[in-house]
């Protein structure tokens, strides 16, 4: 019995039910058209619980960048902290990225003779973003992510090997981690969490806030050792955070349901770059605790994703390592379509026009002097990159009118020459040579969804605003469950940089919090 | 804080719905739902599943234990590795549940140090299988040699190959 009585949930739905407070909210149902009952019939919706099960000063959703940056500085601020991750591993998306991380006059630029500024990038985020940035939020990115990066260079031993370019900036200011993967930067970031004693826990899924009479969130109800995607899963746990809640719990790229709601075009046709539990459930649990959403229909789809293989796979790596270098060409007609160095949207959306895969391709020059070796390797084992020996094999290959094509290509060759492209205005860098050099390499591309722009609405301190134009009290986020930082369209390489520099704010402020009860 | 009444109503439901999931699983995989016999031997296929679990004329498999199997079930369409949950495979090599789970009325989920203890460090793993195409299967980018062994090797339903999700990694899984 008394054993029972320790592992017995305070608060069960039938006790609940019981309570007056069960009471009220039937009650809160049944006169639901009542305007005035709104505010207190949000507050008696999630009821406080009678005992918390654990209690933190800052409690972190998610366990990406942004979520383990912010844990980290909440507990160097002095706060008891702990991160929740529904999935069986840590690391969310981030664990699973390509590993570029733009920041503006950085020590690596400079080495490579690259002029750049928190300007420079702020103007290419925003006219990217086609100005429906929150141009605050931009602006904070662009000016602290060199300190960002340095932040994880010095304080996480994380190492960032080389210097990439990305579609739609206008220098190389993407680093790339030494494995080409979020994977070196998280792993850093588990690390320096766990030696600093924040507890992280896995399979611990978030079901709804917890706020008070004021609406101010002071906890969190959830599941643990709950089993994705099975909601039957995991004993009900309530967690109490004494400061602030930190959620950063990313995008919803694999929520089709919620994705079709604001960009009815992505079906299930439309594969993922995206893991698994990378859904919404957590983002519209905050807006029924007040949060506001902004531009939740600007989803961005990889214009560099294969349809020969799984996931992100290796080909965004090889396409995005390309452009610039090598000609994106439409099979259908032999010939280039768009500018190579055009931005994700603009890409992706000249590409679903054509309604077929298109192919990338690059030669033995450009190829091993650009594309990760490993990367290359693998896309090859799969099947989604392959070698030819000629242009005319590569051409027949993918049933491309072999005249045509190879006009195109003295075409292209005629540009990369003068370092001008009349056709399509793509940016051709000072090393990029003629494409003549056997054997060539060449992918097929075909978007998937990748990020989703949209999310909470934060301000420059990671505060959430609510629908009355405050900050909800109690609550912050950071990285892709937030929205207005890259407005229509991110930038590649960015989102490692929001993640660090608003996961950072987050934390730091999370831990300033007064205590509440 | 419930009183012994109900107490038994809640596992009642809790045991209604356990049954219905299994039975569901078990129509999945076009098995007739596994009934259960902790004092069966581990080789007593039909004890727990039926007479129907093995062909017609199979030879008895009482007293048959993992080696035993593995004499006509070695590899290819006959193999019986990544068929079976784990928890088969340990039960024929005389690891029981008391092995792992120690003695319980309830047994609950386990860390994978309990695997560990056995089957030695994760790293000697990766060592062990650094060979295997078209990936080395204990080791990767994201989580190195920490992933969940369970994330795969499951040992109470068939294992999964977890990096399939975004991976196309053909890997045969016990």
């Amino acid at each position: 019995m008394a054993e029972n009585e320790k592992t017995t949930k305070t608060l069960t739905r039938r006790n609940f039910l019981k309570s007056t407070g069960g009471a009220a909210a039937i009650a809160g149902i049944a006169l639901g058209g009542v305007a005035t009952l709104a505010k207190d019939s949000a507050a008696v919706c999630e009821p406080m619980p009678t005992k918390w099960d654990e209690t933190y000063d800052v409690v972190v959703i998610g366990s990406g960048f942004g979520g383990l940056a912010a844990a980290i500085e909440a507990r160097n601020a002095g706060a008891s902290v702990a991160v929740l991750e529904k999935m069986p591993v840590f690391g969310g998306n981030s664990i699973i990225n390509g590993g570029d991380f733009c920041a503006p006059g950085t020590k690596m630029q400079k080495e490579a003779g690259i002029q750049d500024s928190p300007d420079i990038m702020l103007k290419d985020m925003l006219k990217v973003g086609m100005y429906l940035n929150h141009v605050d939020l931009a602006e904070t990115v662009a000016d602290q992510s060199k300190d960002a990066l340095e932040w994880c260079q010095n304080y996480l031993g994380a190492r960032f090997t080389r210097l990439n370019f990305h579609g739609g900036h206008s220098v190389k200011r993407a680093h790339q981690t030494v494995n080409a993967s979020g994977s070196e930067l998280v792993n850093k970031l588990l690390v320096k969490a766990k030696e600093l004693g924040v507890k992280l826990q896995t399979r611990t899924k978030l079901v709804r806030f917890v706020s008070d009479k004021e609406g101010r969130i002071v906890g969190v109800e959830v599941l643990k050792g709950y089993q994705f995607p099975n909601e039957k899963t995991g004993k009900p746990l309530y967690i109490k955070a004494s400061r602030a809640i930190v959620l950063s719990s990313g995008g919803f790229s694999r929520d089709i349901k919620l994705r079709q709601i604001h960009d009815p075009r992505l079906n299930d046709r439309f594969e993922s770059t995206n893991q698994p539990g990378a859904t919404g459930e957590a983002l519209l649990a905050a807006c029924t605790a007040r949060a506001m959403d902004v531009q939740m229909d600007w989803i961005q789809l990889g214009p560099w994703t294969s349809p020969d293989e799984k996931g992100f796979g290796y080909v965004p790596l090889f396409c995005e390592r390309l452009v610039g270098y090598g000609p994106m060409i439409n099979p259908k007609t032999g010939k280039r379509f768009f500018k190579e160095t055009g931005n994700r949207k603009e890409r992706a959306d000249a590409i679903i026009l054509i309604g077929d895969p298109v192919i990338i391709l690059g030669d033995s020059y450009a190829v091993p002097k650009q594309v990760f070796p490993n990367a290359l390797e693998k896309g090859m084992q799969v099947g989604a990159i392959k070698k030819f020996n000629t242009l005319e094999e590569l051409a027949k290959n993918y049933n491309m009118p072999v005249p045509v094509f190879l006009e195109e290509i003295a075409r292209w060759n005629s540009y990369v020459e003068k370092k001008k492209d009349t056709d399509f205005d793509c940016m051709i860098f000072p090393d990029a040579k003629p494409t003549v050099t056997a054997p060539f390499y060449a992918a097929r591309l075909w978007p998937k969804v990748h990020h989703t722009m949209g999310g909470l609405v934060i301000n420059k301190d990671g505060q959430v605003i609510g629908f009355d134009l405050e900050p909800v009290k109690g609550l912050y986020a950071a990285g892709e469950v937030t929205g207005g930082v890259h407005g229509a369209v991110r930038l590649g390489g960015v989102a490692m940089a929001d993640c660090i520099v608003f996961g950072r704010i987050a934390g730091r402020n999370a831990a300033k919090e007064k205590p509440w009860g | 804080m419930f009183s012994r009444e109900k107490r038994g109503k809640i596992w009642l439901v809790i045991v209604s719905c356990c049954s219905l999931f299994l039975l569901l699983a078990a129509a999945r995989n076009g098995l007739p739902e596994p009934k259960l016999q902790p004092t069966a031997k581990p080789g007593d296929c039909s004890a727990c599943h039926g007479k129907d679990i093995l062909p017609d004329r199979h030879s008895d498999t009482k007293e048959m234990n993992w080696k035993g199997c593995q004499t006509c079930h070695k590899k290819d369409k006959m193999a019986l590795v990544s068929k079976m949950p784990g928890s088969h495979l340990h039960q024929l090599e005389g690891i029981n549940c008391v092995s792992c789970h120690g003695k319980t009325e309830k047994p609950e989920a386990l860390e994978m140090d309990k695997c560990v203890a056995c089957h030695g460090s994760t790293a000697a793993l990766a060592e062990k299988t650094a060979k295997v195409k078209p990936e080395n299967p204990h080791t990767s980018p994201h989580y190195g040699t920490e992933l969940d062994c369970n994330l795969c090797h499951h040992q109470h339903k068939k294992s999964e190959n977890y990096c399939s999700q975004c991976h196309k990694f053909d890997f045969i899984v016990p």
